[in-house]
């Protein structure tokens, strides 16, 4: 099993660890990939936030992709027309419009944690199926169940069983993450498989959850940056 | 031989099949058996409470734990190994050490776990 981590923010996005401490326990750990999140920056910064990628993914042997996060329909729109740019574009949930619109948006790979500071679960039967036909990933964020604890917790845990059985229903992709902000947050894959399978999920969609599917984003990836590439669905065939 | 105080050994197909479940601590200073048997059954205890506990026949097998390479075995029942593992996942911290918890490996038996 190749199992990557799509959710992990360093000191460049308000985390606690260096990019390198975050490679390394994510090596230890087993995982084949890691892809460092960070909120839009300045231009400046985001170009030494690249180069120090490129250094790390040198120095640690395993795959680094870099992501922002959205935190507003305004990021959201700014990144979508800047999706070339950068490897993943996630969504950072809560928000109901926001979680709507991630959806609604195929430039979105990932719509994090849905269910973020909400009585609710974040989702409905008609965001989730804009999901699914969008290929917008719905992210289970072990992090949120990690710091909380008994009422919060337990209220979290339901939401993410409702989005999960919604994913479920409508064929929508799930992903897991650790969502941590520091190396010591992050999880063992099987750790993460086995919380997703007492979400809900069959231990084979809990294994496919933590790898084909950022297999698959690392797969669109690739295409995207290849030179027969002109937009999503349209390629030079030789 | 097994004295007159003790039950006689079930029949193989009442017996529970059990399974052995091997990890790793990580952690910034070595961490001791005591520290770890207490995190584990307060988070499992928290997180699925006395009644869902008590169907795991969960237990941290002290004879096992190796302090220098700080590599431990959880004993379980084979229908509870996923929330085992996630109990596992859910301990952060033993004191004030930030720990994460790598699972090594599952088997049926000890011997199998290849310590």
């Amino acid at each position: 099993m190749q199992a990557f981590d799509m959710h992990v923010h360093s000191s460049f996005s308000g985390g606690e660890s260096s990019l390198e401490q975050l490679a390394s326990m994510a090596k230890q750990l087993g995982y084949r990939g890691i892809c460092f999140t960070a909120y839009p920056i300045s231009k400046r910064e985001e170009s030494i936030l690249k180069a120090e990628i490129e250094r790390v993914k040198k120095e640690a042997g395993i795959e680094i992709l870099l992501g922002f996060e959205a935190r507003n329909i305004k990021e959201l729109k700014f990144l979508a027309k800047r999706r070339g740019e950068f490897d993943v574009l996630l969504a950072r949930g809560g928000d109901l419009k926001l979680n709507r619109e991630a959806c609604e948006t195929p430039e979105v790979d990932i719509l994090t944690h849905p269910e973020f500071e909400r009585l609710d679960s974040g989702l409905d039967h008609v965001s989730v199926k804009f999901a699914a036909k969008n290929n917008v990933a719905i992210e289970v964020n072990f992090r949120e169940i990690l710091i909380s604890n008994k009422k919060t917790r337990s209220m979290i845990l339901k939401n993410m069983s409702r989005n999960v059985k919604l994913a479920k229903k409508y064929h929508a992709t799930i992903i897991i993450c650790s969502g941590g902000i520091s190396h010591y947050e992050l999880r063992d894959p099987k750790v993460l498989i086995s919380f997703a399978n007492q979400l809900g999920l069959e231990l084979k969609e809990a294994k496919e959850a933590i790898s084909k599917t950022p297999e698959s984003i690392v797969k669109k990836i690739k295409e995207r940056r290849s030179e027969n590439f002109i937009i999503p669905g349209v390629k030079v065939i030789e | 031989m097994r004295g007159k105080n003790q039950l006689k050994f079930l029949l193989p197909t009442l017996r529970e099949r059990e399974r052995y479940i091997a990890f790793k601590i990580i952690s910034e200073e070595p961490v001791v058996y005591e520290d770890i048997e207490q995190a584990i059954w307060n988070v499992a205890l928290d997180f699925f409470g006395e009644h869902g506990v008590s169907k795991m026949s969960m237990y941290v097998i002290k004879s096992l734990y190796d302090i220098e390479r700080q590599i431990g075995v959880v004993r379980c029942n084979n229908k509870s190994v996923s929330q085992v593992i996630s109990c596992l996942g859910l301990i952060s911290r033993l004191g004030d050490t930030r720990v994460i918890f790598k699972i090594l490996k599952v088997s049926g038996t000890i011997k199998g776990l290849k310590l």
